[in-house]
């Protein structure tokens, strides 16, 4: 199956790749699995007082259009709220790497990471 | 029109815990019986039978042989058939298979063989324990939602030992 050029480039070269202290009180944790392809993806955010994503990071084991999405879904979570953050579908990040049908879980799997990261955030915040 | 139960193709109670050499000789038994080359003078009725046992067959036994695949087919004999694309959320243990395939990652990097048969040694023995606890909750309806997490946690395992299986052969060549 080919890639688009947009999942190779962000496969090639990933962005926001790292980790961040999950005891932070200002980061929130998402770790999601999707079983059926063994593939794990954990997504954190920085947030700042202002309620805005400072930064945010992803580590992905996984196939080319999961890490692309997971990629992806980072660049756009920063600079915006946790509630605007939590808008993102994984249509629209489907729609962006121009994923082929049986790669959509990919995209459905970061959605769900950017809300358990959001949640986890919100948890320890008592915003819940 | 039904189809019988997997296990029911093989003579066989719907158990996890399965002799797989036994599996595996019942297998061939019957796969002999139906093969298409058997049929080869009978007429076309007959060779569609023949063929639709033998693909059924092959089902099973594939479903059958492996522990996740057979877990999640037990599952849904007893209750609603389980997804096979599901997000997971289950923390510790998600974190603690980025953890082993970094590992992974690192003695792929240092093409350190014997560290590969260490890991591949306690991954069976981390898979020998998830099934035995599977084996001892599956069917009891009380603790389905453990036996779906349990089931789900085979799945990782089991793509995880294929990984492994993948890089012993690149560090073979």
């Amino acid at each position: 199956m080919a890639y688009s050029e947009k999942v190779i480039d962000h496969y090639e070269n990933p962005r926001n790749v790292g980790k961040m202290d999950a005891q932070d009180p200002d980061v929130g944790t998402g770790m999601v699995g999707a079983p059926a392809c063994g593939d794990v993806m954990r997504l954190q955010i920085k947030v700042n007082e202002s309620g805005v994503i400072e930064d945010a990071k992803f580590k992905t084991y996984g196939c080319g259009s999961a890490i692309a999405s997971s990629s992806l879904a980072t660049e756009w979570m920063k600079g915006k709220t946790l509630d605007e953050a939590e808008t993102i579908k994984n249509t629209q990040l489907a729609e962006e790497l121009a994923l082929p049908p049986v790669k959509i879980h990919c995209s459905v799997l970061a959605e769900d990471a950017i809300k358990a990261a959001v949640r986890d955030y919100k948890q320890k915040k008592g915003l819940v | 029109m039904g189809t019988p139960c997997h296990f029911a193709l093989f003579d066989l109670q719907p158990s996890f815990r399965l002799d797989l050499d036994q599996l595996a000789t019942r297998y061939r038994e019957l796969a002999r019986t139906v093969h298409p080359d058997r049929f080869a003078d009978a007429d076309a009725r007959e060779q569609r039978s023949a063929l639709e046992k033998s693909a059924s067959l092959n089902e099973a036994y594939q479903t059958l042989k492996n522990a996740p695949q057979r877990a999640r087919y037990l599952l849904a004999l007893s209750g609603p058939e389980l997804p096979l694309e599901v997000t997971v959320h289950d923390p510790d243990f998600l974190m603690q298979q980025i953890q082993l395939r970094e590992e992974l990652e690192d003695l792929q990097d240092a093409a350190d063989i014997d560290g590969v048969l260490r890991f591949k040694r306690s991954l069976k023995q981390a898979q020998d324990e998830l099934n035995e606890s599977f084996a001892v909750c599956w069917d009891d309806a009380a603790r389905r939602e453990e036996a779906e997490r349990l089931m789900r946690r085979m799945q990782f395992l089991d793509k995880l030992s294929h990984e492994v299986r993948q890089l012993e052969e690149r560090l073979d060549d």
